[in-house]
């Protein structure tokens, strides 16, 4: 008994191992930001016009560019999973995952900017009068630009981990609702929901932890004021003032511990039975 | 006053090039129950999808109080599905399991759900997860989720059959007691003769697409309509395309035991028991048949004389109904 532990104790020692690498940085991260000085960088950014409004820049960009990937892909998956049986149809899904997000980025710039593709074709075409009647949806201080490379990326993303929970979800349920009387609604919020949810929490997370503190997409498309976080820390990181080294690892620390926030009150949130119940487990 | 509940008429569904069901009629008067027995795989269960409108059927149409409902969705018809697998909802408890038959019907009552729950000895479960209780007490919830959206009409489809055989003979009666208690009208979908005979007042004979003979157990016994019925009962040793004989006639011997008869050849293939006793198994080489009796003391030989008296040999009524 003891040595199984003590194995069991070894078979874990490589990821323990990993996990410390990146706990080695955000510890390293704190030390950086505190600088010596106590809160002294925190308290800065905190009452910081140009931090606080990238704040809400970027969880609002994030949080819409993860909303509307879930919807589309879940309304993709819910209508074609029994496609995505066959190999040519799942392929042409998943396609846009192996490109890098940074010629996803660059691609939604030659076909939506004003003198992209798209403005020329609907000038061409007579729908607008010139292209640069098209609306700024790159570099724009919406975010537009962001959102859309972000759901055209992400969608078969939400496809990929939701199509094996579709797959696995048994006809007959939809069946027994009707004979119960019930109609498409009741079809979705009972038998769809309850088998999707621990996955959409979970999809949701990955992807909005993801857009929130990713750096190339904003920085590409995105506008210098207001910057997603991610281009305010770099900035801060390699600006010409060293004196604002530790304000990015104030920022970054900041985004680290309200992303671990956020997966804790998900996991938690929940009622536990009912989440166990939901994967099927056992007692 | 007996009224007719559902009918069913010149129902046809095909599959592509196959007929699943091919002209099939029949009625029930309110409170009846009807089993339908026939092997695997021979279309029960599609029969049972089109009564509860999960299916359409190619050709036929279905009433119910008088009235067509052929054409109405499933979730419009005052029928209920009880199926194979109890399909609980997992993340709902055995009493929210219920209450969503109810609300989605829009038929919710505190105190009917109460009813329920004790009728199906389920009260001291509620608040457990389909997850925490056995197989049988899962198909129990599942009946009173049926019943908590009050049908006029329950299809049963094989319910019992994922259960262990004490379990299964148990909820059996339970079922059928609880079904006559209630003058619930139920179509009870089965493979196994037995089970369809303690469920149903009548018995439906399916096969090859056809209901093969339709009536009680004794009319069943005494005149099958035809070789199929006979062969699927199997209480009767058919003789031919148009003859047989009931099993309890059959006299065996080690010699022709009687002179007004047909005889033949038999070998013994195994002695079992069953209800305390003894039960020869014979093989009849010259009918190519089997054939299992009672019997009162071992027999020493491996060979047998089989004798049928003359006037015990029968013909199939050939009559459906």
């Amino acid at each position: 008994m003891k040595l199984f532990k003590n194995r069991t104790f070894l078979l874990f020692l490589p990821v323990a191992i990993f996990l410390m690498i990146p706990f080695y940085g955000f510890i390293h991260a704190v030390i950086q930001s505190l600088g010596g000085e106590g809160l002294a960088h925190y308290e800065e950014i905190l009452s910081s016009e140009r931090f606080l409004s990238s704040v809400w820049f970027s969880v609002r960009t994030a949080g819409i560019a993860t909303l509307v990937s879930i919807i589309l892909g879940l309304g993709f998956t819910k209508f074609f999973h029994p496609l995505l049986t066959n190999i040519s149809p799942r392929l042409m899904v998943w396609i846009p995952m192996l490109f890098p997000h940074f010629v996803w980025g660059y691609m939604v710039i030659l076909m939506l900017s004003e003198t992209g593709w798209l403005p020329q074709i609907l000038a061409a075409a007579g729908w607008l009068e010139t292209p640069s009647n098209f609306p700024v949806w790159t570099r724009d201080p919406e975010g537009i630009g962001i959102i859309i490379t972000y759901v055209w990326k992400e969608v078969p993303l939400v496809i990929l981990l939701l199509f094996p929970v579709y797959a696995s979800i048994r006809p007959e349920y939809y069946a027994l609702v009707d004979s119960l009387g019930g109609n498409a609604w009741h079809r979705f919020t009972t038998v769809d929901l309850p088998h999707l949810l621990p996955v959409l929490v979970e999809t949701f997370l990955i992807i909005f932890s993801f857009t929130l503190a990713a750096y190339e997409v904003p920085a590409l498309i995105g506008t210098t004021f207001p910057e997603m976080i991610s281009v305010l820390g770099y900035e801060w990181f390699y600006g010409s003032s060293w004196d604002d080294r530790p304000l990015a690892f104030a920022a970054m620390v900041m985004t680290s511990l309200f992303l671990l926030g956020l997966t804790l009150m998900s996991y938690y949130g929940l009622s536990r039975p009912r989440w166990r119940a939901m994967r099927g487990d056992r007692q | 006053m007996t009224q007719t509940k559902l009918e069913m008429k010149n129902i046809t569904k095909t599959f592509n090039q196959d007929t699943i069901l091919n002209d099939l009629t029949f009625h029930l008067e309110k409170g009846e129950i009807m089993s339908i027995v026939g092997p695997s795989g021979s279309g029960k269960t599609t029969l049972l999808r089109i009564l509860a409108g999960l299916e359409k059927p190619t050709e036929g149409e279905i009433i119910m109080n008088g009235k067509e409902i052929t054409k109405q969705k499933a979730n419009r018809r005052s029928i209920s599905l009880v199926f194979q697998q109890p399909l609980l909802f997992p993340h709902m408890t055995v009493k929210e399991n219920i209450d969503y038959g109810a609300k989605v019907s829009k038929k919710y009552k505190a105190e009917k759900i109460e009813s329920l729950l004790e009728a199906t000895g389920m009260a001291r479960f509620r608040d457990h997860y389909p997850s925490e209780i056995s197989g049988g007490q899962q198909q129990r919830t599942a009946l009173a989720r049926a019943m908590a959206t009050e049908p006029e009409v329950i299809l049963f489809d094989e319910p019992f059959s994922s259960l262990d055989p004490s379990l299964r003979q148990d909820l059996r009666y339970w079922v059928r007691d609880f079904l006559a208690s209630r003058e619930t009208t139920a179509v009870f979908v089965t493979h196994d003769m037995e089970e369809a005979m303690i469920m149903g007042d009548q018995i439906a004979v399916f096969e090859n697409g056809k209901f093969q003979q339709i009536g009680t157990v004794e009319t069943l016994h005494q005149s099958p309509a035809n070789m199929r019925v006979a062969s699927f009962l199997g209480g009767h040793l058919i003789l031919n395309d148009h003859e047989f004989v009931p099993l309890h006639a059959v006299q065996l011997g080690s010699q022709k035991t009687s002179e007004n008869g047909v005889s033949f050849h038999a070998s013994v293939e195994h002695i079992t028991y069953q209800h305390g006793r003894p039960i020869v198994h014979l093989y009849i080489r010259e009918l190519e048949k089997k054939i299992s009796l009672p019997i009162n003391e071992s027999l020493p030989k491996q060979e047998v004389q089989v004798t049928i008296p003359c006037d015990s040999i029968k013909t199939f009524s050939g009559e459906i109904l």
